[in-house]
């Protein structure tokens, strides 16, 4: 086995040197144009698509060469079991990559750790891991594809999608790389075998192969479906595609202009107040609370939600949030020396969850910076080179933005919206008081738009809530108006319940095709992820007739199994169980079953027609 | 002793289908232990597709297969260690070195054979420390050999070993069998159209046409049952249907020429009731028995059958 192993270094030994120089330059080259470490998650997209195109290509080839029918039998025809002869290719294949891929970004990783101020954390390291999973992934992938049998090759290609798709940070990030890899090669291992046509090898072998083509099979679905979506756009009678949206419906509040939306939200009132505030709304200016996190950083998390840095112009020093010791390091843009490390307070206290730069407060002065943590705003002040916090929510809320309106300072949490007096912002150095507090009426991941008007003693607030009324994941659609005095009462002026554009068999697509499947995929996307606050929503309760529909098309799946299977080379109990899964997953399962088993080829005694009797 | 132990392989009702062709039609075959064994037959006669089930690589449609006791689906690691394969590309990586293919195969095989591996490796020009890629195909086929048969291997099975050398590394690759001690001590099934081999080589004869057993004896045995009849017929000669065992017939030069499978003297007396004016029978070689064996049933357009 480990003779298998050496061979297949050397194949690829001098590919796995030059890549690694060549990864090497060209990461020493972006490193001294910017500061990799603090790089959005959009390159390290760019960056892992990379590694797993890499290892893609990798498996492709080498398991391209062997499965030629005189290699594959030269390989595998020797006193050494499948499972080893895979597991020598697989190690080398890991061990090439870890040259080509994760050395290079560890040797990066040393160099800027040791020769610069930059900041490195332990979860930079951890990108070489990272990095040297996905490209294994990429690899088992190719491996697979290539090894598979070609109506089904391609069912890792889940494992992929899933990484790109998943909510894990950090370390969950990691493990469920780990568990992809450790599926991928359940499956390369359950097809490494020397007969390469025949099914998976043993019934967990079959499992390993059976899932991900049963979710590759949905997927297909989901993806032909939005081809059929693409003739109803070029049809011309798609909801998003009309000259005008269709009236009453979500589409057209989320198109209207502020106004316009402010005033559809009114729409039908028959509150006393409507006509004036429909007048107030037209002489009016409206407003918004921008939102400055799209996802609450994590600590230790392996890619940015944004750059965690920002630069204090008046002292020419920039500022990079560590996770490692969760405060704030500076480093001189014009010498690149050490600025020392900054914490809360005079007490240099280090921040309780990771502080993200979100720009300045409002009337800053050069040099100052916001940073969002949790449910606290801090202020940097260039001057006393101080960072102190501004604005506390409650404990357990999510501050996501704060921006001026008017001489109020607006914020907006996972909850609520809050006013304080702007006053307050240059006035003192202290924890700001807010005036009002305006809960959010539904969940925060639902609203759409969010616009309000000054009135002369408060606020008038339309929450749009129809984010995902187009799918199966939306909140039923509504607009909210509340009207808040300055005295902190709230007033509910309207609720009108926005009709939804997409009939429901679109809506529901991703449901209907297979329940089961529908809420695997929620539960994979979302193992080993940290609460997200900001993507919780409270989804629209599923109609009967879709129920009745996935019931009927699990029913036809159950007919189609059962119709089949008896053609089939099965034992019983394999039998029962397919039937069983068609059942319970309906259509994707059919299809998997459909691919994964050729019927019995029939050899019978009057297919014997040679006409030449043996003369032996 | 069990059947088992006495034959290397044997097959029964042993078929396989692609489509709507079968490659191998009820197949009944056993080869006893011991010996060298030739398998010939027309490309498409099923040989390559047999190898492939007995060694595990394809599941037969119907029909079982065992090789060396056991069922050709259930080969154990071990079992392979007791069947050498060497096909026609000679399939080795070529990017390693002779002697670290040589070591790699020693750590792996348990009953290496150094002094096997140097007897045969001796009839060649390779270096230890060449690259495969830099080998001929002709050094090539003997370090392959070598390989196989340092592995000690109970049953060496060799696919058309000798397809694509030239004459003299085909001589150089049958004299590393031939006179190698290790081959000796197993069973050799030899597949190969080259007929002067097979005459040189073998010691049984096995001939499959369209997936069936249609022959198997020693091979002076199946020369022994054709026979190369020349007539003096005036005219035409008789219909071609209505010979006896008519294999091949050809008019040369104003004499007819039959060669008949399973004839004796009686032909004579057809010959002579067909009008023969003279008549010679003599023996023929394998090359020419087997070619008119095989090329008998060959497939031929509708309008020239």
């Amino acid at each position: 086995m480990f003779e298998l192993f050496k061979a297949e270094l050397l194949r690829f030994r001098t590919w796995a040197l030059a890549l690694a120089g060549v990864h090497f330059i060209a990461l020493g080259f972006l490193t001294r144009v910017v500061d990799l470490a603090q790089q959005p998650l959009v390159v390290h997209w760019s960056f892992g698509s990379t590694y797993a195109a890499l290892g893609l290509l990798l498996g492709l080839y080498q398991m391209g060469t062997y499965r030629k029918p005189s290699a594959w039998l030269n390989m595998l025809h020797r006193p050494l079991s499948s499972p080893r002869i895979a597991t020598s290719l697989i190690l080398a294949a890991v061990a090439l990559l870890a040259v080509a891929v994760a050395l290079p970004i560890a040797l990066i990783a040393l160099w800027q750790g040791a020769m610069t101020p930059r900041v490195v954390d332990l979860r930079h390291w951890l990108l070489a891991l990272a990095a040297l999973q996905i490209a294994t992934a990429g690899y088992l992938v190719g491996a697979y594809g290539m090894l598979g049998e070609r109506r089904y090759c391609y069912a890792g290609l889940v494992f992929p999608l899933l990484l790109i798709t998943a909510a894990a940070t950090g370390l969950g990030a990691l493990a469920l790389q780990a568990l992809a890899v450790a599926w991928l090669i359940a499956m390369v291992l359950a097809t490494f075998k020397p007969d390469l046509d025949a099914p998976p090898r043993g019934a967990a072998g079959m499992i390993a192969v059976a899932l991900p083509l049963q979710m590759a099979m949905y997927l297909l679905m989901l993806l032909a479906y939005s081809g059929v979506e693409m003739l109803w756009i070029a049809q011309g009678s798609h909801p998003n595609n009309t000259p005008t949206p269709p009236r009453g419906g979500h589409n057209e509040a989320e198109k209207a202009d502020d106004r316009t939306r402010m005033r559809l939200a009114l729409a039908g009132s028959t509150h006393p107040d409507a006509p004036l505030l429909r007048e107030q709304i037209a002489l009016s200016e409206p407003v918004g609370i921008a939102s400055q996190l799209r996802r609450v950083p994590r600590r230790s998390e392996l890619a940015n939600v944004a750059p965690m840095e920002f630069d204090d112009d008046a002292r020419g020093v920039r500022w990079v949030f560590s996770h490692d010791d969760m405060r704030l390091h500076g480093y001189r843009l014009n010498d690149r020396t050490s600025a020392g490390t900054l914490g809360i307070g005079a007490d240099n206290v280090a921040f309780p969850v990771p502080a993200l730069p979100v720009g300045a407060m409002p009337g800053s002065a050069k040099g100052d910076a916001l940073l969002i943590a949790g449910n606290t705003a801090y202020h940097y002040d260039s001057e006393s080179g101080q960072v102190l916090p501004r604005i506390r929510l409650p404990e357990d809320e999510v501050l996501v933005g704060a921006s001026p309106l008017g001489e109020t300072l607006g914020a907006i949490s996972d909850r609520a919206l809050y006013f304080f007096d702007g006053r307050e912002t240059v006035e003192h150095q202290r924890v700001m008081t807010p005036r009002l507090r305006v809960p959010i009426p539904g969940s925060y991941h639902d609203i759409y738009d969010l616009d309000m008007i000054e009135l002369v003693d408060g606020y008038l607030i339309v929450f749009s809530n129809s984010y995902n009324a187009h799918s199966a994941e939306g909140a039923v659609p509504y607009q909210y108006v509340l009207r808040v005095r300055d005295g902190g009462e709230i007033e509910t002026i309207a609720k009108r319940r926005l009709a939804y554009d997409y009939p429901e068999l679109y809506r529901y697509r991703s449901f209907w095709t297979s329940p089961a499947l529908y809420a695997l995929r929620d539960r994979v996307q979302h193992l080993f992820a940290p609460p997200l606050p900001l993507e919780t929503s409270v989804a629209a309760p599923i109609p009967r007739s879709m129920w009745l529909l996935a019931g009927a098309l699990s029913l036809l799946s159950l007919i189609g199994a059962l119709w089949r299977t008896p053609r089939l080379v099965m034992p019983a109990p394999v039998r029962a169980a397919w039937v069983a899964i068609c059942g319970a997953i309906g259509l994707p399962a059919l299809a998997a079953l459909w691919l994964l088993y050729r019927p019995q080829e029939i050899v019978a005694s009057e297919q014997v027609s040679m006409q030449h009797a043996p003369v032996v | 002793m069990s059947t088992h132990d006495d034959h290397v392989i044997e097959t029964h009702g042993l078929s396989r289908r692609y489509g709507r062709k079968l490659a191998l039609d009820h197949l009944d075959l056993r080869i006893p232990r011991g010996r060298i064994h030739a398998i010939v037959g027309a490309n498409g006669a099923g040989k390559s597709t047999l190898f492939r089930i007995l060694l595990g690589f394809l599941a037969p449609s119907a029909g079982r297969a065992r090789i060396l006791g056991r069922d050709s689906q259930q080969l154990t690691p071990e079992d392979r260690g007791r069947i050498g394969f060497v096909n026609e590309e000679h399939t080795l990586p070529g990017w390693m070195r002779v002697s670290a293919i040589a070591r790699m195969h020693h750590r792996e095989y348990a009953r290496w054979n150094q002094r096997a591996y140097e007897e045969v490796i001796g009839h060649y020009h390779v270096l230890p420390e060449q690259k495969v890629g830099q080998l001929s195909r002709g050094e090539r086929a003997g370090f392959n050999l070598a390989l196989a048969l340092a592995r000690s291997p109970e049953l060496l099975i060799l696919d058309e070993p000798t397809l694509g050398l030239d004459v003299v590394a085909k001589r150089a690759f049958l004299e590393s069998l031939l006179y190698s001690n290790a081959a000796d001590d197993c069973t050799v099934i030899y597949c190969s159209h080259q007929m002067e081999e097979i005459e040189r080589v073998a010691d049984n004869l096995i001939i499959l046409e369209r997936g069936r057993l249609m022959h198997m004896s020693a091979p002076e045995e199946f020369c022994s049952r054709v026979t190369h009849w020349v007539a003096d017929i005036p005219f035409k000669g008789p219909e071609p249907s209505t010979v006896p065992g008519l294999l091949e017939r050809q008019r040369l030069d104003g004499l007819h020429h039959y060669l008949v499978l399973d004839q004796d003297e009686g032909f004579a007396e057809f010959l002579r009731g067909v009008g023969a004016r003279s008549i010679q029978s003599m023996p023929v070689g394998l090359d020419r028995a087997v070619n008119a064996f095989l090329a008998k049933n060959h497939a031929a357009p509708a309008a020239a059958a």
